[in-house]
């Protein structure tokens, strides 16, 4: 695969949920090192699209290619794909019963094999990185919010994923710790990382973003740089949505 | 996702002893103490005919232990095989494990075992005693299956979403980050399951088992003291499932501490 073509491309994708069409006929390329910022009402298919990439949604209808490979083809082992493609929940999902050091280790000692020395080197480093490395033998129980969703961005990064997914990662934080796991990410950001991050942090979207997506009724409306979009909307309802939040 | 069972069935088992029960008179130390006291008392004071009785009883004892510990063992791996197998994902294995939930708790522990044992005996000619085991097995294996059903659905969905995420399959999913976690929610039930299942024992002395309540019965019928006898057989088991019950409640506390809020 040579470099031009998009990291991921999703092709007139359609998702349902019984009745419900969650995701209707969406198409969106993201570039290798691209940041793209998806905004929307609630309801309107953000985390769907977000969860087709690394197929925790499978898709009716539709294709998605993920750095080459066609993840639903069955020629194409979904875990290999998974492996890198990280992911970063609203709700953290740190994993209870190990301490902040396992949580980032366990993945890439039974998936990448590597040495306990090398993923436990390896680890720290991220720890220095998302600045909590004091915390790294604590439960994520003993964790504030801030500081374990810090720790989930630094698991993911354990397994030196190509693409980073972000679901809400702030949404559910008080409001002093947004800014600690919004540092991390535009860090990140500026590191390079390919980056795709459901959020309503619009200072972040304007700050980090190359492309806003605007989704409503599970179709993506509009895209364009964060200064088309935030200052010459073209459509209706992304004025409205804009009206509304900002 | 909607109809995830909240609590966990609590089986008949004796009550497991709490750290919260901190106070000198807990309904587990007056039960156990009285018991220890009466047991005591009645060797001391009124040895003929209770150390008879007594003296009777050890190979009963040991063969309870043995049925107990040997179906736990056997009814734990039946059960979590049926566990994972009512949650799998592919329709022949969820209905097979799901059926034969259903057959066998519909069908009472003694008509089970008759027919088990029964059934058994006339296929292959194997020992009593493992007759036994196995019926007990089949029975509290579906009881465990649902045990450890609940569990691993108590676990919260995100969990199975950030091990896919990092590229785990779901074998690795389920025995690196599921169950090490659901341990904690099976562990008061499945308690309950095996000290249940330590009385529901009793059950094999109807068939050719020589355990305790068996060799009860032998004595009683030999020597006529009934009420003394089934006094000591009552006595006995009290206190092996008291004690159980606090082995399994330390067990929860040893297991339940990595997480400290
Ligand atoms: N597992 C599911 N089963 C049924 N319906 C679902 C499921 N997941 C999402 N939906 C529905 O699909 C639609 C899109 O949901 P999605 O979570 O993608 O929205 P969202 O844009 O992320 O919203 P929010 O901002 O509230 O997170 C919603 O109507 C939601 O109720
Ligand atoms: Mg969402």
């Amino acid at each position: 695969m040579n470099s031009v073509n998009p990291i991921i491309q999703i092709r007139n994708v359609y998702k349902y949920f019984g009745p419900l069409k969650a995701l209707d006929n969406v198409s969106l390329d993201v570039n290798f090192r691209e940041k793209v910022v998806v905004i929307g009402p609630s309801g309107s298919g953000k985390s769907t699209l977000l969860r087709t990439i690394n197929q925790l949604e499978t898709i009716d209808r539709g294709q998605i290619v993920v750095d080459g490979q066609d993840i639903n083809s069955p020629a194409n082992d979904i875990t290999k794909i998974r492996a890198e493609v990280g992911m970063v929940f609203q709700s953290f999902n740190l994993f209870r019963h190990k301490t902040v050091l396992q949580n980032l280790t366990l993945a890439p000692l039974k998936i990448r094999k590597i040495s306990k020395d090398e993923a436990e080197e390896t680890a720290l480093k991220l720890l220095e990185k998302v600045d909590i490395k004091e915390k790294a033998d604590s439960y994520p129980a003993q964790l504030s919010g801030g500081q374990q969703q810090r720790v989930a961005i630094a698991r993911a990064l354990a397994m030196n994923p190509k693409i980073m997914l972000f679901d809400e990662p702030t949404s559910a934080l008080d409001p002093e710790m947004i800014g600690e796991v919004l540092d991390v990410m535009v860090t990140l950001a500026l590191e390079g990382m390919t980056m795709v991050v459901v959020s309503h942090e619009m200072g972040f979207a304007r700050e980090v973003a190359d492309r806003i997506v605007f989704m409503d009724y599970g179709q993506i409306i509009e895209t364009g740089t964060p200064q088309h979009f935030f200052e010459n909307p073209e459509h209706a309802r992304s004025q409205k949505f804009l009206e509304q939040i900002l | 996702m909607s109809e995830k069972p909240v609590t966990i069935e609590i089986s008949d088992g004796a009550a497991i002893p709490r750290r919260k029960d901190k106070g000198l008179v807990s309904a587990w130390r007056l039960a156990f103490f009285s018991a220890l006291v009466i047991f005591t008392c009645l060797l001391i004071f009124k040895r003929e005919p209770y150390l008879r009785i007594i003296k009777f009883l050890p190979d009963g004892i040991l063969v309870t232990f043995e049925v107990t510990i040997a179906s736990i063992s056997l009814a734990s791996i039946i059960g979590l095989f049926t566990g994972l197998g009512r949650i799998s994902r592919n329709r022949y294995i969820n209905l097979i494990a799901s059926t034969y939930v259903e057959v066998v708790r519909g069908i009472p522990l003694l008509v089970q075992l008759f027919y088990l044992y029964y059934a058994l005996g006339r296929f292959v000619r194997i020992p009593d005693i493992a007759a036994a085991v196995i019926a007990m097995s089949v029975c509290y294996g579906a009881y465990m299956g649902e045990v450890f059903r609940a569990g691993i659905e108590s676990i919260d969905r995100g969990q199975t979403e950030a091990a896919l995420s990092l590229g785990f399959n779901r074998t690795q999913t389920m025995f690196y980050v599921i169950l090490p976690q659901a341990w904690r929610t099976i562990l008061p039930p499945v308690g309950n399951e095996f000290i249940a299942l330590l009385k529901d024992t009793s059950l094999v002395s109807i068939l050719a088992v020589s355990d305790l309540l068996r060799r009860g019965r032998e004595f009683a019928s030999e020597s006529f003291f009934y009420f003394e006898t089934y006094t000591m057989i009552a006595i006995i088991y009290l206190l092996i499932t008291l004690l159980l019950s606090k082995f399994v409640g330390i067990m929860e506390e040893r297991l339940g501490r990595y997480e400290q809020r």
